[in-house]
C-alpha cells in the first residue's frame, strides 16, 4: 500500500493491431490484479475518451500510469488530452528493447515470452509506484 | 481514372479491458480479423483511432465499418461516429449473450465458458455483418461473388478524407453532398452499358456502398443520382 | 520539403519522395548537392518501414567504413524481421545518424527526413546512379511488391 496516497489509475492501450497492445493489456492486468491491487484502478481507455463520468473522475483526481503498445503514444495523448496527469509514460516497445529475448508474439492470444515480458513491465511500474508523487503534480512523472 | 476500391469492411471492437465483455469484443473481433474474413477486413485499431490515426480514420470514413462493443456504453460504436462516420453495423456483446440465453460472462483476463461461447456467437454475427456489407452476390461494383482482394491503384488524393478517392457532388433539396467515389461508380455503370433508368436501384446501392444515406431520403438520392448519370452519360457520348 | 507520390492500401498509404532515387530493395538516395558533388544520404522508404514494423534497433556500419555497391551498410531489428540493408552505391561513409540510437521508431515516424541512416562519400557515382531507380519507377517496383504480398495467404 502506498501510504498516505491515492491509488493511481492505470490506463493500458489495448491496441489490437499489434502484439504490444496485448502485453499492454496483460501487463495492466498483472499489476492491477496481482501485484498492487489495492493502489491501482484500471480505467478503460475509451471509456475517458468519450466521457463516462466515473472514469473522468478517475483521471482527474488520481495521477495516471499509462502503457502504450507502441510509439505511437495513444494512451498517454489521450490521458493527457482528457484532463489528466501522469505520473509515468510507459512504452511496452521502450522495455522490449531492454529484454530483446522476451519477443511477443500473438494478439489473441500472447505466447510466452509476451506474457513474460507483460509481468516484467508490471512489476517494474510496481516498484515505482512508492516513488510517483500522489499528490496530482508532474513531478516524478518517468517515461520507461 | 482509378479503378472502383475493392470493398472491404473496417472492425471496431471496444476492447474494453474493465469488463470480461470487452475481452469478448476483442476477441470476437480478431477471429473475424485473422480467421473467417482476412482478405476482406480490416483492423481498426481504436486507441490510434481516439488518438488521431488519419489512415484509420480515412479508412472508416470510406469503407463500412462495423463496430463490436462489450456493453452498453457503446465506446467504439460513438467513436466511429465521432471520427468519421455513423457505423455501418453495431454489436453489444451483452446484447448478444442475453439473445442466446449465455450465462454470466467472467474472467476478463482468461475468459469462462460463456465468454468463450459469447466470442463464438460474437464472431458469427461479426461475419454475417461483414457479408451483408459487403453486398454478396450479383452487382456492379464487384461483379458477383466476393473475390479475392485486389490492391487499389489511386495516384490523386482528392478526397479530404484522405482515403485517394474521388469524390462527385450533387444536389439534395438545395444542399450540395459530397458523393465519394461517384465519378468511379458511374464509369462503371457506363463500360458495363447500363441504362440510367434500368440501373436506378443498383446505382443506389452501390453509392450506399460508399457513403452514407438515410432511410427517409433513399427515394430523393435515387432520382438525383441518376439524373447525373444520364448527364455523365450524354457527356461520354458527345466525346 | 519533398513532393510524394503516393498509394492507399486499405488504411496504409505509402508515399515515395520525388526528389531522390531508390533501390529495389527500399533504400532510397538523395545527392547532397550543396554539400560536394559526390556526397549521398540513404534512408528507408516509406513502405518498407511499414512492411518491416516498428523498429527496435537500427546498426549503421561506423563512419570510416569503404563499402561497394551492394555491401551490407546497416541492419534494421524489428519485432518481425532482421533487415539487412545493401548500399545502393560504391564509397565511405562519413556520417551516421545518432539519434536512431536511442530512439530508432524516429525510421518508422519519418523515413525520408530525420530517420536518414548515413551520409556515403561516393566515389563512383556516375555508374552508380544509372542503376538506380527514379521515383516513379521505384512507385511501380513498389507497387508490384505489394500486390504480391496481398497475394500471399
Amino acid at each position: 500500500m502506498i501510504p498516505n496516497k491515492q491509488s493511481v489509475v492505470v490506463v493500458p492501450c489495448s491496441g489490437i493491431g499489434k502484439p504490444f497492445g496485448s502485453v499492454s493489456r496483460e501487463a495492466a492486468y498483472v499489476l492491477c490484479e496481482e501485484l498492487r491491487p489495492a493502489d491501482t484502478q484500471l480505467v478503460a481507455l475509451s471509456k475517458l475518451v468519450l466521457g463516462e463520468q466515473q472514469a473522468r473522475e478517475r483521471v482527474r483526481t488520481s495521477l495516471a500510469v499509462t502503457i502504450d503498445g507502441c510509439k505511437q503514444m495513444c494512451a498517454a495523448k489521450l490521458v493527457k488530452g482528457n484532463g489528466g496527469t501522469i505520473g509515468r509514460e510507459v512504452a511496452v516497445f521502450d522495455v522490449y528493447r531492454r529484454y530483446k529475448h522476451l519477443k511477443p508474439q500473438g494478439i489473441a492470444e500472447l505466447n510466452e515470452q509476451g506474457k513474460k515480458l507483460a509481468r516484467v513491465l508490471a512489476e517494474e511500474i510496481a516498484e515505482s509506484l512508492d516513488t510517483i508523487d500522489c499528490r496530482g503534480s508532474e513531478q516524478g512523472g518517468q517515461h520507461a | 481514372m482509378p479503378e472502383l476500391p475493392q470493398r472491404k469492411a473496417g472492425i471496431v471492437a471496444c476492447s474494453g479491458e474493465e469488463l470480461a465483455e470487452g475481452t469478448v469484443s476483442r476477441l470476437a473481433a480478431l477471429k473475424v480479423l485473422q480467421e473467417l474474413r482476412p482478405g476482406h477486413t480490416v483492423t481498426i485499431c481504436l486507441p490510434l483511432f481516439l488518438a488521431g490515426g488519419e489512415g484509420d480514420r480515412a479508412f472508416a470514413r470510406f469503407h463500412p465499418t462495423i463496430t463490436i462493443d462489450g456493453c452498453e456504453l457503446r465506446c467504439a460504436a460513438r467513436g466511429t461516429e465521432m471520427y468519421s462516420g455513423k457505423p455501418a453495423a453495431s454489436i453489444v456483446v451483452n446484447d448478444l449473450a442475453a439473445e442466446h440465453g449465455l450465462g454470466k460472462i467472467e474472467g476478463r483476463r482468461q475468459l469462462n465458458a460463456a465468454g468463450k461461447r459469447a466470442v463464438e456467437i460474437a464472431a458469427g454475427r461479426l461475419v454475417e455483418l461483414v457479408d451483408e456489407v459487403l453486398g454478396k452476390g450479383d452487382h456492379p461494383a464487384h461483379g458477383g461473388e466476393i473475390t479475392e482482394p485486389a490492391p487499389q491503384q489511386t495516384r490523386i488524393a482528392t478526397c479530404s478524407c484522405g482515403s485517394g478517392i474521388p469524390v462527385g457532388k450533387i444536389t439534395i433539396d438545395g444542399n450540395a453532398v459530397e458523393i465519394v467515389a461517384l465519378p468511379l461508380i458511374f464509369q462503371r455503370f457506363h463500360e458495363l452499358g447500363r441504362s440510367p433508368d434500368a440501373a436506378a436501384d443498383e446505382l443506389l446501392a452501390t453509392v450506399k456502398i460508399y457513403n452514407y444515406v438515410a432511410p427517409g431520403a433513399e427515394n430523393r438520392f435515387r432520382e438525383t443520382i441518376v439524373r447525373a448519370y444520364a448527364a455523365f452519360c450524354e457527356q461520354e457520348a458527345v466525346q | 520539403m519533398s513532393e510524394y507520390l503516393q498509394t492507399t492500401i486499405d488504411k496504409f498509404a505509402f508515399r515515395v519522395a520525388k526528389d531522390r532515387l531508390y533501390t529495389p530493395d527500399g533504400v532510397w538516395v538523395f545527392w547532397l548537392q550543396p554539400e560536394g558533388p559526390n556526397r549521398v544520404r540513404v534512408g528507408l522508404t516509406d513502405f518498407r518501414q511499414q512492411h518491416s514494423g516498428d523498429a527496435a534497433f537500427v546498426h549503421v556500419k561506423p563512419v570510416g567504413t569503404r563499402l561497394q555497391a551492394s555491401d551490407d551498410f546497416a541492419e534494421l531489428e524489428t519485432i518481425k524481421v532482421n533487415l539487412i540493408l545493401p548500399s545502393p552505391v560504391a564509397g565511405t561513409i562519413v556520417e551516421v545518424n545518432e539519434a536512431l540510437e536511442l530512439n530508432p521508431e524516429i525510421v518508422n515516424q519519418d523515413p525520408y527526413d530525420k530517420g536518414w541512416l548515413a551520409v556515403i562519400e561516393t566515389t563512383n557515382w556516375e555508374a552508380d546512379r544509372t542503376r538506380l531507380l527514379d521515383a516513379s519507377a521505384y512507385f511501380s517496383v513498389m507497387q508490384s511488391q505489394i500486390e504480391e504480398e496481398l497475394k500471399q495467404p
